[in-house]
């Protein structure tokens, strides 16, 4: 009994079950549970390691180090401030769902074994897309759909690594990997779907802004941070990584530009943001992975808040594109402050929790004389402040008057927008509150006069180049396609070479769909049978991945 | 329109002042051979914006389609 009580997600994950029992309090319980889960972890010993013999596994649950630490401790502050800007949202079941999502990314973060990791990891893309399609509409089911699909997929392809894995070492405590033998590729391939990598870059676009105003908050931090945590203890200083991050970043920033829907734009820089992450786990240094760390504890801060003063515009307007608002900056002042200095850490200038933590990432290809790299990353640097750092306040809160009927969002919303942007601004100022909490020991200084300078120019001359631009930067009233045309577009290539198959499942399906089906799993009814020639031709794929495994034993 | 063309003379006016940042740049730590260069790190960002505007315009043409493209 005492192991539960010193095991931060079972708070969690009984505040959840309280929360679908009485609805009625569903605000109360889910702050409480964050709260004690918070001392919890502040209370119990690090050296505590909490296991269980399930069938012949030693399973690790509570495993914390520093860096562990510094996810937990990122993870749960922004729960605790989403929490209170939700109080306003009706759903109540999608409170239960967002503390079972905290507590299977805390839950990852806490495994000190693969088995463990890869519960939590499948909970985590399960309980997510709960949160998304707690949105109710078509538009969220549709896409909650092809998310979960994907990151089971995903799921898949991560545990045939951990079977071979398994079955080569026959040890699956969480460790370096070597990337030498075919299963280390597999958990690669499957950590880095959740991060975000290409091809698959885009589910992060298409999935986070189907989520309500405010639980798009919670998407944008847990998946792929975790996924970048494991990323950092099993892949550190893989050169591949370093290519695919750079490959992230011109993605995010590519695409954010040509992107009218405000959230869309921001979950594009997910992507960018989650890059300069991937180049820093793969330059692989003390510095980098310090730098790594520092900037994913930054992002999920500046990212949290961007994505409240969107979700205060969505709330208050009803809005959801750049074309439909814009100045609204007389009537939302504080959301529009309160963007502005998020868009601002995103940005990293100086004196904001972006700038401390950023630079660490490109110092360290400096360092280490990665010249082609510090390029990209100084495009990269430059390119954030184009589609994040003045794109999104801009055509959001300037740009032309829409003379829309707004005003500053109720106070339990702008509470927690203006304390993440007092931590994002403390954090620039005091680099040391965060400096402290990294992995390795830091003797970093962010505030050199080389490192100012450069980043000021860089910056003010893009915001230049935006500006004279800014005619060609209009937006119109389009998507832009990507690799999701290939399932979601009917009748393209690969739908007709999988038409047959689909064919067959579909019948079975459909003699599935005339048994009775209770009410309540109207839902799953709806989203997954209806949709079933995706399902199914992602279906095919999974057995493409299965026959690989088999034939590789 | 006005708005714009107002910035634009902001922030050149702010640019004006940018050389003067340059006191606070030592020459001497650096390490590869391009950020020895006064003017550097503007004309790069500068640079680098346009050609990712470029390039999205470009993109944008092949793959932009109209928002009801799935439905």
């Amino acid at each position: 009994m005492i192991d539960f009580i010193s095991y931060p997600v079972s708070y969690l994950v009984l505040g959840a079950i309280a929360i679908f029992l009485r609805p009625k309090f569903a605000n109360t319980i889910g702050i409480l549970s964050i709260i004690s889960s918070m001392l919890c972890l502040s209370i119990v010993s690090d050296s505590q390691v909490l296991n269980y013999q399930i069938m012949s596994f030693n399973n690790v649950f509570y495993q914390i180090s520093d860096l562990s630490f510094l996810f937990c401790i990122v993870f749960l502050t922004i729960g605790l401030f989403g929490k209170i800007f939700s109080i306003y949202r009706e759903n109540c079941n999608e409170k239960g769902y967002v503390l079972l999502y905290i507590a299977s990314a805390l839950g990852v973060v806490l495994s000190g074994d693969f088995l463990t990791l890869y519960v939590f990891w499948e909970a985590m893309a399960i309980t997510s897309t709960f949160v998304i399609w707690s949105t109710r509409n078509q538009l969220s089911l549709d896409s909650g759909n092809r998310y979960i699909i994907l990151h089971l997929i995903g799921g898949l392809i991560l545990l045939v690594g951990l079977i071979g894995l398994y079955g080569q070492t026959y040890d699956l405590t969480i460790r370096e990997i070597s990337l030498n033998t075919w299963y280390s590729w597999f958990i690669l391939i499957g950590l880095l779907l959740n991060a975000g990598a290409p091809p698959f870059s885009q589910w992060i676009p298409d999935a986070y802004p189907e989520g309500s105003y405010s639980s798009s908050v919670f998407l944008s931090a847990y998946t792929t941070k975790t996924a970048v945590y494991v990323l950092i203890i099993t892949f550190a200083g893989n050169s591949i990584l370093i290519y695919i991050g750079i490959y992230m970043i011109l993605y995010g920033i590519v695409y954010a530009l040509l992107e009218n829907d405000i959230r869309r734009i921001l979950s594009y820089s997910i992507v960018n943001q989650v890059g300069f992450m991937i180049v820093g786990i793969g330059i692989g240094t003390e510095l980098a992975i310090n730098g790594t760390s520092a900037h994913a504890f930054s992002h999920i801060i500046y990212k949290g808040l961007l994505l409240m003063s969107a979700g205060s515009v969505l709330y208050i307007t009803g809005k959801r594109k750049c074309t439909d608002v814009g100045g609204l900056y007389k009537t939302m002042p504080i959301t529009a402050a309160c963007g502005i200095i998020g868009a601002f850490a995103i940005s990293a200038f100086p004196f904001t929790s972006g700038f401390i933590s950023k630079s660490m990432i490109v110092e360290s290809s400096y360092i280490e004389g990665l010249e082609i790299i510090w390029y990209f990353l100084l495009i990269g640097s430059a390119g954030v402040f184009l589609h994040a750092g003045i794109k999104f306040p801009w055509f959001v809160f300037f740009h032309r008057d829409k003379k829309l009927e707004a005003t500053d969002p109720p106070i339990f919303m702008l509470i927690p927008m203006v304390s993440l942007s007092f931590i994002c601004i403390m954090i620039g100022i005091f680099p040391n509150l965060l400096y402290i909490l990294l992995p390795y020991s830091v003797d970093y200084i962010p505030y050199t006069g080389n490192h100012v300078v450069s980043q000021l120019h860089l910056l003010l001359f893009s915001g230049l180049a935006f500006f004279m631009a800014l005619k060609y930067l209009e937006r119109t009233l389009t998507i832009t396609l990507d690799i999701d045309y290939l399932y979601r577009r009917k009748y393209t290539f690969i739908m007709l070479i999988f038409s047959k198959i689909v064919y067959y499942f579909v019948s079975i399906l459909e003699n599935l769909k005339q048994t009775k089906i209770n009410k309540k799993l109207y839902l799953i009814e709806n989203t997954l049978l209806n949709q079933s020639s995706i399902s199914v031709m992602l279906s095919v794929i999974t057995i493409i991945i299965i026959l690989v495994f088999l034939l590789n034993i | 329109m006005k708005t714009r063309k107002n910035i634009i003379y902001s922030i050149f006016i702010i640019i004006s002042f940018t050389p003067y940042l340059y006191l606070f740049y030592d020459f001497k730590k650096v390490k590869f051979s391009v950020d020895n260069l006064v003017g550097f790190y503007p004309i790069y960002g500068f640079l680098a914006c346009v050609g990712l505007i470029i390039f999205a315009k470009l993109l944008g043409l092949v793959l932009k389609k109209d928002e009801d493209f799935y439905d």
